[in-house]
């Protein structure tokens, strides 16, 4: 196995494989950048082309191309609030947090930094779990899916914020989100919910859109009111030459990056779990690693802590969901399922044989990943500084922008006029919550797990009946999901707050 | 003040509200399709009438709470500042009618035109340049590269 | 006289030079392929593959592209092809081809009537089976008959997953457990890796790399062939009554035409003829199907008449019949 680990590095660097790869960052790049490039559709553009290409060739290219989405997405999030990616909406609460306060190209220098070692673990966590990932994924059926997607449900405690008042926005946040979660076509008995006779909603409300509409729209509101640029009237330290204090603040809380990654990857590994939540449960931990109540007041408005996370997780994650789609054949998120529309193409079958004859394919893979990411990473830190710089330029300028791209990313989901509905209802309903206190990271997350649990608590209780409660890495589940949920109370409970009051 | 307490007010009330319908909507269906939706619609009801009965009678500032999240600038008065919201708000509502009415490849550059001069101020030079590049990228890149489909506006096919 | 000699030759040179109708139609236009799906799916890749090939046959040459029109399974793409696509020729539609059960069922939103399209035909026809995980003591129908609460996992009612499993369940005397809920049907076949769940049904095309890898074995087929399951039991031949087999029968048929392929009623008909011609031409092109073998996607022409009477078979049920055919057989994702 040491063989092919090494030989795949090997691949990775002949001119050919090198050269596909380049072009596929370059694509990459701006397709992460550009709200409405969505990753899927210029993925499944790029199929065709595929044709040409010998297996390693492709794979590196369209590997390439996807590895950097995430990274230079977190750009978009930071620098103007826009999701551009599903995956990259977490950075924003953060992260245009601190541009808003002239620090962008700290929160850059971090986003970038954490993707980097979020992709490296992630790669690496793979390389050497690959020897059990086969038994790792068999053990984890229905009922501990649905388990984890009460772990992350049960992070909305930690996402909502100080004091019962906010527990009670934030679960309720959550539950609304686990409603909306439910609209469409229902798979037990293929009954319309809450569709209201719109063929739009058949299949349920998408992500992008609401992402969109819940993160851009109210930044948007923002910076009308504000009437000045992103960065605003605050001093500037942090703004171009912060680019390296972010860069150094991904060591500074190392212990949480690393976590973060190496929970992105488990996510990522988890076939059904989808791109939309690693992030998330990120977050959640980064706020769990706040220390006095203050800090974790903090968050939302510019915590360091809150890009780091995410930024790790949405990268370790691609990582991860590799594997899903090589060894079973699985895709692990939407663009893999277009990765492996690549594999049949080129008439690889995934499965255990990715893991054994074709072990040299799968290892140059992750190296690709690898790679691709340190070129990303590498670039982009020379000219963040002029990226941050954006952050200067009017927000009368912007706006029209913003909101064109805005637009145009949450209608390419569908291709359809509803989706430009779904944004600008969501976008008033991001607006309300943010006036009234309603934190909105429980609403996306309960949206983004709602159909999850409910597939997989079906699939459980009717295939095993209630025995399914008593599975031993359920029941550890169910454990550890106490623990996150009473985990923001637990630690408090007797530390003398700052100031000396003992709580 | 008063004022206030009735946005949050008026939030969680729409709240419940959504989760009743739910529970309503739910009344028809088979068993397990109305699962989820009850057991998640009945707490919503519970919990936001409690919001609702807090936000009325209970006493809170605007700007308490501390949710892991934002909060809106409050560096501009609030008169000033309503006035813009309400202004970006109805830009928004209009760049969405204009798509609408005229297809999104021409909404976009007229749009962008429109706000840079109106809203902005703009001197000319910079509102035609950034017009021109709006106009370029939606139509170069979202439509005749992508081919995006895009729906031709109701002006255009009431005509035809 | 020599001036009107030459007039005269150099119009007939002329006349014989000018390009022919067909070509003065498509030269320099763009025809657009509307796919009901996102991309990367079976349709799209079908559509974008056609797409490649197809301006080879048709005279002048046209650029092609294809537009995703994601939603209600394909019925939003369907209605748009029938009533907002202009007839000109330069529109194709795709879309799943269970949209004449939605259109049997009279499904809410369904806008469209397949019979009224200009149909190009089909470009592939699909078998559906059934398969059980080959670590399972089955091996024909009869032994399935004896397995008690035999589980099989599915996507939700409306995809062959669910209904054809469900009906040969009913009307053929199988004791089977259904658990839908699986997001797509690869997620079932982690189940059944998992042992999980015992079987699954669905499309030939995508469970056949599984089989080959030796995961599955294939028990059962509906009344569409392909080659490797010919000698498979028929599920209409298992039917326990009449009804049964009737159900069946409809729900096997638009497997027929598997990925159809349109143009907006009224398409003009010289435009259509081309069109036409260029379908079934591209379908016997060398190197599309040399691509298409690479990218293991059958191909199998279906001329549009024969479409036609297909749909025709199954829209001209009669109304106590079509009641008892919503009862088993459901559209949906």
């Amino acid at each position: 196995m040491l063989n092919a680990f090494i030989d795949g590095l090997f691949v990775v660097f002949q001119w050919n494989t090198f050269l596909m790869m380049l072009l596929g960052i370059f694509l990459g790049f701006w397709v992460g950048l550009l709200p409405g490039l969505g990753g899927t559709t210029t993925l499944a553009l790029m199929l065709p082309f595929i044709y040409q290409m010998t297996p390693v060739e492709a794979f590196a290219f369209l590997l390439g191309m996807h590895s950097v989405v995430s990274t230079t997405g977190d750009i978009t999030s930071i620098l103007f609030g826009i999701p551009g990616e599903g995956t990259t909406a977490a950075t924003i609460l953060d992260g245009h947090a601190m541009a808003k306060k002239g620090e962008a190209g700290r929160a850059l220098g971090a986003a970038l930094m954490s993707s980097l070692v979020g992709a490296l673990i992630g790669a690496f966590a793979l390389a050497l779990a690959i020897p059990v990932v086969r038994p790792l994924v068999l053990s984890f059926g229905a009922p501990e899916l649905f388990m984890l997607a009460i772990v992350g449900i049960a992070f909305i405690s930690s996402l909502s914020g100080q004091g019962g008042r906010a527990l009670l926005r934030g679960i309720l946040a959550g539950l609304l989100g686990l409603l909306f979660a439910l609209v469409g076509q229902d798979p037990q008995a293929g009954v319309l919910r809450f569709t209201f006779g719109q063929l739009y909603l058949w299949s349920g409300l998408d992500l992008i859109p609401v992402l969109v509409g819940v993160f851009a729209i109210p930044e948007i509101i923002d910076l009308a009111v504000r009437g000045t640029s992103i960065a605003g009237e605050l001093p500037r330290e942090n703004l171009g030459r912060g680019v390296w204090v972010g860069v150094k603040d991904t060591f500074v809380h190392f212990g949480l990056t690393v976590r973060c990654s190496l929970a992105g990857t488990f996510i990522g590994i988890m076939p059904g779990l989808g791109g939309g939540v690693a992030q998330w449960i990120a977050y959640g931990q980064a706020v769990q690693s706040a220390r006095t109540n203050e800090e974790r007041a903090g968050f939302g408005k510019g915590d360091i802590r809150g890009v780091l996370g995410p930024g790790a997780a949405n990268n370790s994650k691609e990582g991860g969901s590799l594997i899903p789609t090589i060894a079973f054949g699985v895709p692990g998120s939407s663009s893999m399922a277009i990765l492996l529309g690549a594999f049949f193409l080129l008439g690889i079958m995934p499965g255990p044989d990715m893991l054994d004859k074709h072990l040299v394919l799968t290892f140059s893979m992750v190296w690709t990943m690898v790679v691709a990411n340190i070129i990303t990473v590498v670039i982009s830190l020379f000219f963040l500084n002029y990226l941050a710089k954006l952050t200067l330029i009017r927000g009368t300028v912007l706006i029209p922008f913003i909101l064109f791209f805005s637009f145009i990313g949450a209608y390419t989901s569908n291709n359809h006029l509803g989706d430009l509905l779904v944004l600008v209802a969501f976008g008033f309903l991001g607006y309300l919550m943010i006036r009234c206190g309603w934190p909105r990271a429980p609403l996306v997350l309960g949206f983004v797990l709602g159909r999850i649990a409910e597939n997989n608590f079906y699939i459980s209780t009717i295939r095993y009946g209630p025995s399914w409660t008593l599975r031993p890495l359920v029941l550890v589940l169910i454990a550890l999901s106490v623990i996150v949920l009473f985990f923001p109370f637990m630690r408090f409970k007797g530390r003398p707050l700052a100031g000396g009051n003992v709580q | 003040m008063k004022r206030l307490l009735n946005l949050r007010g008026a939030l969680s009330l729409a709240t419940a509200c959504v989760a009743g319908y739910a529970l309503y909507a739910s009344w028809s269906w088979p068993f397990r399709t109305a699962l989820f939706p009850r057991v998640i619609a009945l707490p919503i009801l519970f919990l936001a009438l409690i919001e609702w009965a807090l936000s009325v009678w209970g006493s809170e500032k605007e700007g308490e709470g501390h949710a892991v999240d934002f909060q809106f600038t409050d560096t501009v008065e609030p008169a000033l500042a309503r006035k813009r919201t309400i202004a970006i708000i109805i830009w928004t509502l209009g760049f969405l009618v204009l798509i609408l009415l005229v297809g999104f490849p021409l909404a976009v550059p007229i749009f962008v035109f429109a706000y840079l001069k109106i809203a902005g101020g703009e001197p000319w030079t910079l509102t035609i340049a950034l017009t021109a590049i709006s106009w370029l990228s939606m139509e170069g890149l979202f439509n005749r590269l992508l081919h995006l489909p895009f729906p031709e506006g109701l002006v255009f096919a009431l005509w035809s | 006289m020599k001036m009107l000699m030459i007039l005269f030759i150099s119009l007939v040179l002329f006349f014989a030079n000018a390009p022919s109708y067909g070509a003065s139609l498509y030269e320099g236009k763009t025809i657009t392929i509307i796919v009901g799906y996102k991309p990367g799916g079976g349709y799209d890749r079908y559509a974008r593959l056609i797409g490649k090939h197809l301006p080879k046959y048709i005279p002048g040459k046209p650029g092609v592209i294809i537009q995703n029109m994601p939603g209600a399974s394909s019925v939003i793409a369907a209605n748009h092809v029938f009533s907002i696509a202009k007839p000109d020729g330069l529109t194709i539609g795709t879309f799943n081809n269970a949209t004449v059960i939605a259109q049997l069922i009279k499904v809410e939103g369904v806008r469209f009537d397949l019979t009224k399209f200009a149909w190009l035909g089909s470009a592939a026809s699909d078998a559906v089976i059934l398969s059980v995980r080959s670590d399972l003591p089955y091996r024909t129908a009869d032994d399935l008959r004896k397995a008690k609460q035999f589980v099989i996992g599915t996507t939700g009612p409306g995809s062959s997953t669910h209904d054809f499993p469900a009906i040969l369940g009913e009307f053929g005397g199988f004791d089977f457990k259904l658990v839908p809920g699986y997001s797509s049907s690869a997620d079932v076949m982690l189940a059944l890796e998992r042992k999980e769940v015992d079987g699954r049904a669905g499309s030939y095309d995508s469970i056949k790399p599984f089989i080959d890898r030796g995961l599955v074995r294939p028990v059962i087929r509906n009344r569409t062939s392909a080659p490797g399951i010919e000698k498979l039991p028929v599920d209409e031949n298992l039917a326990t009554t009449q009804q049964g087999k009737l159900i069946m029968a409809v729900n096997a048929v638009p497997t027929q035409i598997y990925r159809p392929y349109v143009a907006p009623p009224a398409t003009a008909k010289d435009a259509l003829k081309i069109l036409r011609d260029a379908f079934a031409n591209v379908l016997k092109d060398k190197d599309l199907l040399a691509e298409a073998e690479k990218g293991k996607m059958t191909i199998d022409y279906v001329p549009p008449d024969d479409a036609l009477k297909v749909v025709a078979e199954v829209l001209g049920q009669p109304p106590d019949v079509v009641k008892v055919l919503a009862k088993h057989i459901k559209f949906g994702e």
